[in-house]
């Protein structure tokens, strides 16, 4: 479903993506971690073109996304992106924030759209805050409006960039429930996060990155027991100390 | 004296109101004209177009940078030599409109560019193109710190309005001049002509102070 070939990014001189490989199969769900800097957000940046590359082949459902004839409104309703800032629109209830791009991309009438939007914020447990501002959600919440707002596109992909980092420890697991629930449903999801549980209960696969290589892929189990590189090893020492 | 001159200026009251009516005509107008002007040349000046960028930032320096009085000389003196002659009103609304457009074009380019990164990329992400998210997310967020400053402008537009009786319209200024001729009390005659200002103005102000507090406590809620 997303076939990363060859893949490089520069941010000027710096390369940030060096030779990525990776297919990510539909209903698959693919945990990304490594250490700060190491090209993790980069990579699923580049999924929607967020980012652009300057080399290789990124290609989702048969379609190059990043060849500039294509068109990317297309590709990017296909696509939920959650950011670990939530970025809703603050001038926008959570009702409207779940809808517009339903009405506005997908050209669904409004009342359908709002029927959806209800739907789908009662699933994340927001049904009886739908007219609240984001400035009157907690950060739990909010990502729960951010990710209630990729659903409404009824999208292929889901892609978490550090859904829980912003979060207060005690705001994670409602965010994260909401996530299992979407994999086990079956949805293909590509998460950055450091929540190494999640990984380990919910990941087909999880993808080790260090300096903008891909250094290890493995199924959660054979990972994090017994992960086959000095760096895979040293990374997980580090952040299984906390 | 003293309250003969008064006299005889309450009885060219209705002439002040006339160059009274001439001034908001101007300043309405040029300030209309200004914002309409001002905002999509704002919004050009905030988009990824650096040739476009550059070129209205130019114009935008050399017209901040330059007298209004000499802008007003250009447009009714010197335009006529390359064969455009224009009235001493038009002439005086396109100065005005002119030179308050480069002004706002730089607060609505400062607002739009102060919406957070964030909110684009959300947009972009969710499939909206470039027109739907300047319409739906980033001019709404934007208006929040590009109107106080609006209407701060306007009220500069009014008050350099008065520049414009140098080529002979008959706006409160020149009624002022004119007036002073034969009632020779400056103070008196053109702190009539200052008040007059200060009644269209002073509600603006008002409403841009009220405007920055309302936003300000809004913005502090978030």
């Amino acid at each position: 479903m997303i076939s990363f070939k060859n893949v490089n990014k520069w941010f000027g001189e710096l390369h940030v993506l060096k030779d990525i490989n990776l297919e990510v199969t539909h209903g698959e769900v693919v945990v990304v971690c490594g250490p700060s800097g190491s090209g993790k957000s980069t990579l699923i940046r580049c999924i929607n073109r967020l980012e652009p590359i300057q080399k290789g082949e990124l290609v989702i459902d048969n379609m190059n996304v990043h060849d500039k004839k294509i068109n990317m409104t297309k590709i990017r309703a296909e696509i939920g992106f959650i950011f670990q800032s939530f970025n809703l629109y603050p001038h926008m209830t959570a009702l409207e924030n779940v809808t517009i791009a339903p009405i506005r991309v997908r050209k669904i009438p409004k009342e359908e759209a709002k029927k959806l939007g209800r739907e789908i914020l009662t699933r994340v447990g927001l049904g009886e805050r739908i007219k609240s501002y984001p400035a009157q959600l907690s950060g739990g919440q909010q990502q729960r409006v951010a990710i209630a707002r990729g659903l409404c596109m009824r999208p292929k992909i889901m892609l978490f960039d550090e859904p829980t980092s912003a979060l207060d420890p005690e705001m994670i697991n409602e965010v994260l429930d909401v996530m299992r629930d979407l994999a086990k449903g079956g949805m293909t999801m590509m998460v950055v996060t450091h929540e190494m549980g999640f990984a380990r209960e919910v990941a087909n696969r999880v993808v080790f990155m260090d300096d903008g290589k891909i250094i290890e892929v493995a199924p959660p189990k054979d990972f994090f027991i017994n992960p086959q590189t000095d760096r895979g090893k040293f990374f997980l020492s580090s952040i299984l100390k906390h | 004296m003293w309250s003969f001159y008064f006299n005889e200026l309450m009885r060219s009251l209705p002439f002040f109101l006339k160059g009274l009516w001439m001034t908001v005509a101007v300043a309405g107008l040029s300030l209309i004209a200004a914002t309409i002007i001002g905002f999509i040349l704002g919004i050009v000046r905030a988009s990824k177009n650096k040739i476009l960028r550059s070129i209205i930032g130019a114009w935008v320096d050399l017209i901040r940078g330059t007298p209004f009085l000499v802008q007003v000389f250009i447009v009714f003196f010197i335009l006529p030599s390359a064969g455009i002659e224009l009235e001493a009103f038009p002439a005086a609304v396109i100065a005005l409109s002119n030179m308050g457009a480069s002004f706002i074009c730089e607060i609505v380019a400062s607002g739009i560019l102060a919406v957070p990164q964030g909110q684009r990329e959300a947009a972009t992400a969710s499939g909206l193109s470039s027109f739907q998210q300047l319409r739906f997310i980033v001019l709404p967020q934007a208006m929040r710190s590009i109107i106080p400053p609006l209407v701060g402008q306007y009220v500069l537009i009014i008050k350099d309005s008065s520049v414009v009786s140098a080529i002979g319209v008959v706006d409160v200024t020149r009624v002022g001049w004119l007036t002073v001729q034969r009632i020779p009390e400056g103070l008196m005659v053109f702190g009539l002509v200052g008040i007059l200002y200060f009644a269209i103005c002073y509600p603006l102000i008002n409403l841009s102070n009220y405007m920055e507090r309302r936003m300000t406590v809004t913005a502090t809620r978030l």
